[in-house]
């Protein structure tokens, strides 16, 4: 291999490598409007019977996943919505914790836009018709990454208010589990 | 100052460049605005006429250089001093320290006679702003006559007003250049600005400090009024929004109330109460829609209300996809808010 | 020279101390109203006609209208306590704060519990009082989600043979004391606005009084009067708006020039601002039935961040005194003008005589929010006396001479910004659980807070049915690092007799017995006696989970005196153990969960009825 062609082979890798986070910065500002594409109560971990698969996860959810504008739009609306109000900075207080492992109703991103959108028995208000479904979103994908799920590259930086929780960029990454729907 | 009659020419004189009057910085509009222009023109003289004299000396300094070397030989005397250069040094010297003492003085004075206003406050106005809007509120002593509305500044004629800024999120500026100079808007802190408005009309103003996506559409309208004027549109603007009484406009209360609107917006005299976005109690009694972005008028408001993200993307209001007959029952509605 | 320079030192002192005099005519007052010296061995007693005769029952939570929470029975003494001993408990399924206390009326116990607010009735002449029936009156389980400070009930009341009680969804129900069927159920708050009902309704001439909890959900604050018989709704005064909203007419004679004036409920709020005001009524009621005045505390104004609403936010945070068969206000103090804190007024108003000059005067005794023990006179709401009973820095004083507080204007929350180390915190001096006060000794027993906290106030959106707050709080131990304390004060003496530091926030009510000993729990579960008149510790009990709810002493069928209490943490202060809360996160419930961080390893959540006697 010649000494430019190596140059070039690893120009053209920084330039992969750097076009990767394209992604993360990705906004849709102008796009038409989502619709009803918040599918309705989309089921947390229960039994599939007869062997059943659990429902493909939703595509719209990929525009949002790991998506910074998308997390940053959230967190002002987190605050701005009241959500701040029942579930503190993830701590929880009225509503139940945020930034634990525990998911009532499934954390994958679609599942907790559908508990925005439906509410959910105990107290947690539907957001439906009162939220556009983007907005719905991008509360969805904020309070993903309150539990450490997405990744530290895409996640909102530390609030300009009182210094609450160790920022997201420093907490360490924690998978989603599920917890009792009972449980009150 | 007593200089302000004939020294008020130069700008005036420049004021003839701009072909408006309602955003420029010469328009004298306002009692800060003429302190300030005195200033600048004092400066301005100054400057002026040590850049002549500088620009003179060089032009001599080379010419004479010119002459002197096509004609006398190097003789080594470079380093004796030249009496006459002594002085003219020293001349120099008083020069320049006495320009620079009258700039001083003269900002002192304009200083002074800036706070002196400050201290006189009649009026008290809270100005919040937010990406990419000004919340307006009138401060009161008596907590009900406080009046909150937004992008829309109404004075009246030759009071102080004092306008105290906050703002919501990063650092932003106001600056209506008719009436006064740029004051930032900081996150936490709290900074205020005096303006006496000397002229009755209409002025604009906007954001000055880079503040994100939309900076550009954030724009403020300044209306000076006489006194009573002021007064009575401060007593209209106090009045709750009155119920609709023709169909359409209902079916667009009914959902500005239960929607999506009702999120964000407040407006008075119904259960909307949100307080992300302005207050629309008065919407249409307002010159201009979305901070100055448009002008207001029905179509505009048509354009807005379905698609505010084409007009100013980036911007916190969503785009919803409201249905026809939702749109027009949303218009409707936000007419009738005079 | 030297007279004439002493002349003239001792001219310039006299004009000094007179100018000095002439200075302070204008400047506020904080020391008490002069009464003229005490005989000794007189002290302050319980209204008479509002406490009757002890008849072993309990039929109220405060156990009387003039709020004693003092039972004459005096078997149990400081000499025999030590051998105070489990007869037996009920588990009442559920794992939310209990507040309530036991009921006890003629042999049969009563327990409310927290949501989904059952109903027990309990055979006490049968070995183990077995259940005898259980009323589920099935509340919304959405009203969980509006509900601010953990699920709590805080007591139902027994008035002539029925037992009344409101549920979370904000209905009030009778229910028949015997067969446990109910009589009638009136739906008084609307879930959808915020509203929920957690107060112990106070049952007094024929109408049963009601009130509603949310000034933190943008909720507009009222009280109402149902038909003891039928439920019906007699009166409704709101504490916010025009003054034919809050029943303020030709009776209402405030004492204090800031409180008159015509529809200040509306012109002390910027437009609109009101309807959404908070001025809740979720505490303690007391009754007057010489005068049929019933005495209330109105709750915090909404929202939090006070730069939303100025004015002085008539009529929130303060005491009404109001007619109970018209519900036309009689007089108004309020203790908190445009209340920045979150410093509610709701706590308990203990009816009581003081001696005064040559007699004694009508009082009522407040160990109020906002860190002062109020004694004001009953009948005009006059204050004669605002003490700290314990650190209080984001208030100067209480000027008597308008009856105005003085802020310490470097305590001020602004928005946008946090200010710290203001004490008290939020939940003030003293939440809502109330002292007792024993007529034996004529002290006051307040178990409360040592807490401060740093507030950052922001902007707050007005969404119905969701938090209208707008501020971060976090809230820590105050000077001495203990987060709570158990006091006993003379409200004649103006002082503490002695105290108890406690590690934890006390949030439990106390008891006081006529044997001298005063009861109380703590948040980790311990049930102590104590000495009424030393507080020396006497007795402890390590109970299941943390003790928040009322304990009360009963003489049972075999004529022998029982002390009760459920054990069931929770509340503000326990939400981090009853809402399993992530204690990571300092601003969770709103504040409180950086307090008790280490409370979830101190205790669990749980719902235990304990009841102790003496041995034979």
């Amino acid at each position: 291999m010649s000494s430019r062609f190596r140059a070039s082979l690893l120009a053209l890798g920084l330039a992969a490598f750097a076009l990767a986070a394209c992604d993360r910065e990705e906004r849709h500002s102008r796009s038409k409007p989502l619709g009803e594409t918040i599918p309705a109560g989309e089921s947390p971990d229960t039994i599939w019977p007869a062997q059943g698969s659990p429902p493909p996860p939703d595509p719209r959810a990929k525009l949002y996943d790991n998506n910074a504008p998308a997390m940053a739009e959230g967190q002002f609306l987190y605050n701005q919505m009241n959500c701040v109000g029942c579930h503190s900075h993830g701590g929880g207080g009225m509503g139940p914790p945020l930034m634990d492992d525990e998911w009532r109703y499934g954390g994958r991103i679609d599942q907790i836009a559908a508990t925005i959108a439906e509410g959910r028995p105990n107290g947690m208000p539907s957001w439906r018709g009162k939220l556009t479904d983007d907005q719905i979103w991008k509360l969805a994908a904020y309070v993903r990454s309150l539990s450490g799920q997405p990744s530290k590259d895409a996640v909102a930086s530390r609030a300009e208010s009182m210094s609450a929780t160790t920022p997201q960029t420093l907490t360490p990454r924690e998978p989603a589990h599920t917890s009792d729907t009972a449980d009150q | 100052m007593r200089l302000r009659g004939p020294v008020l020419i130069l700008p005036l004189l420049l004021s003839g460049c701009d072909y408006q009057t309602y955003q420029s910085i010469f328009s004298g509009a306002a009692a800060e605005v003429r302190q300030f222009n005195i200033l600048f023109v004092i400066f301005l003289v100054i400057c002026a006429i040590m850049y002549a004299l500088v620009i003179a000396f060089l032009i001599v300094a080379i010419l004479r250089r010119h002459r002197a070397q096509a004609n006398v030989v190097e003789t080594g005397r470079h380093h004796e001093s030249d009496p006459s250069m002594r002085t003219g040094l020293i001349a120099w010297g008083v020069l320049v320290a006495t320009g620079l003492v009258a700039l001083a003085i003269a900002s002192f004075f304009t200083d002074r006679s800036m706070a002196k206003a400050a201290a006189s406050e009649k009026l008290s106005i809270t100005v919040t702003a937010n990406q990419w809007w000004w919340d307006v509120q009138y401060n009161s002593a008596e907590a009900s006559k406080t009046l909150r509305t937004a992008n829309e500044l109404h004075l009246p004629v030759g009071v102080p007003v004092r306008i105290t800024l906050h703002s919501n999120d990063v650092i932003h500026s106001f600056w209506v250049p008719s009436l006064a100079g740029k004051q930032d808007l900081i996150p936490g802190r709290e900074t205020d600005i005096t303006i006496v408005p000397r002229q009755i009309g209409i002025y604009r103003g906007q954001c000055a400090e880079f503040c994100g996506t939309q900076h550009a559409h954030m724009a403020l309208v300044v209306n000076v009024d006489t006194y009573a004027d002021f007064l009575k549109w401060w007593g209209h603007q106090l009045h709750p929004a009155s119920a609709p009484t023709a169909p359409l406009a209902q079916a667009g209360y009914r959902y500005v109330t239960t929607g999506q609107c009702a999120t964000c917006h407040s407006i008075g005299g119904t259960s909307a109460g949100g307080r992300v976005g302005p207050d629309l109690t008065h919407l249409a009694s307002r010159r201009t829609i979305a901070a100055g972005t448009m002008p207001m008028s029905k179509g505009n408001l048509y354009g807005w209300v379905e698609d505010p993200q084409s007009i100013k993307p980036g911007s916190r209001m969503p785009t919803i996809g409201l249905e026809p007959n939702q749109l027009h029952a949303v218009v409707a509605y936000l007419e009738t808010l005079k | 020279m030297r007279r004439v320079r002493t002349a003239l030192l001792g001219v310039i002192a006299v004009a000094a101390c007179a100018g000095l005099e002439a200075c302070n005519k204008g400047q506020p007052s904080t020391a008490p109203i002069k009464s003229e010296p005490l005989q000794s061995g007189e002290h302050a007693l319980p209204a008479s006609a509002a406490s009757p005769r002890d008849d072993g029952n309990w039929v109220m939570p405060s156990k009387d209208y003039a709020a004693t929470r003092f039972s004459a029975l005096n078997q149990i003494t400081p000499a025999n306590v030590s051998k105070l001993a489990i007869r037996f408990t009920f588990s009442t399924a559920t794992t939310k704060g209990y507040e309530a206390p036991p009921l006890v009326v003629n042999g049969t116990m009563y327990l409310i519990t927290p949501f989904p607010n059952f109903l027990y009735a309990l055979d006490l002449t049968k070995p183990g009082a077995p259940a005898k029936w259980v009323f589920k009156p099935k509340p919304l389980a959405a009203s969980q989600g509006v509900a601010c400070c953990d699920v709590v009930n805080r007591g139902a009341v027994y008035d002539a043979g029925k037992i009344f009680f409101n549920t979370l969804d904000g209905q009030t129900i009778a229910v028949d004391a015997n067969s446990g069927q109910q009589v009638w159920r009136t739906q008084l708050g609307d879930i959808q606005k915020g509203e929920t009902i957690t107060m112990a309704p106070l049952v007094a001439g024929g109408k049963v009084f009601v009130g509603n909890s949310g000034g933190e959900m943008g909720v507009r604050g009222w009280i109402a009067a149902l038909d003891e018989g039928s439920g019906k709704l007699a009166w409704k005064a709101f504490n916010t708006g025009p003054d034919k909203d809050v029943l303020i007419g030709p009776r209402f004679k405030p004492f204090y020039a800031s409180d008159q004036g015509k529809d200040l409920g509306v012109k002390t709020w910027p437009p609109d601002a009101w309807k959404i005001g908070g001025g809740t009524v979720w505490g303690w009621l007391s009754y007057d039935p010489e005068t049929k005045l019933v005495f209330y505390g109105v709750g915090n104004p909404g929202p939090w961040n006070a730069d939303q609403r100025p004015g002085d936010n008539k009529w929130t945070t303060g005491v009404f005194a109001r007619d109970i068969d018209t519900g036309q206000a009689a007089w108004f103090y309020q203790t908190t003008p445009h209340d920045i804190f979150d410093h509610d007024d709701i706590n308990e108003i203990i009816l009581a005589d003081i001696p005064w000059g040559n007699g004694r005067r009508p009082v009522i005794l407040r160990p109020a929010r906002a860190g002062f023990f109020y004694v004001q006179d009953r009948r005009t709401g006059q204050v004669l006396s605002a003490t700290p009973y314990g650190y209080v820095n984001a208030y100067r004083g209480v000027d008597l001479k308008t009856g105005a507080m003085l802020p310490n204007p470097d305590k001020e929350p602004k928005q946008g910004r946090v200010t710290r180390d203001i004490c008290p915190a939020a939940p003030g001096l003293k939440d809502w659980n109330p002292s007792a006060f024993s007529p034996l000794t004529g002290l006051v027993y307040i178990p409360h807070n040592n807490l401060c906290m740093d507030f950052g106030a922001m902007q707050a959106n007005y969404i119905a049915g969701t938090p209208y707050v707008g501020a971060d709080v976090k809230m820590y131990a105050g000077p001495g690092g203990n987060r709570g304390a158990f006091t006993a004060w003379d409200p004649v003496h103006r002082r503490a007799v002695w105290e108890i530091k406690e590690d934890l926030p006390v949030w439990s009510p106390a008891l006081a017995t006529g044997g001298g000993l005063v009861f109380y729990g703590t948040m980790d579960g311990w049930f102590k006696a104590v000495d009424a008149r030393t507080g020396r510790e006497l007795w402890k009990f390590k109970a299941g989970s943390g003790i928040i709810g009322q304990p009360i002493s009963y003489r049972g069928p075999d004529g022998r005196q029982y002390i009760a209490v459920v054990a069931g943490v929770g509340g503000w202060a326990g939400a981090v153990v009853s809402g399993k809360m992530d204690t990571r996160d300092p601003t969770g419930a709103l504040g409180f969960a950086n307090a008790v961080k280490d409370l979830p390893m101190k205790t669990t959540a749980g719902g235990m009825l304990y009841v102790f006697t003496l041995p034979r």
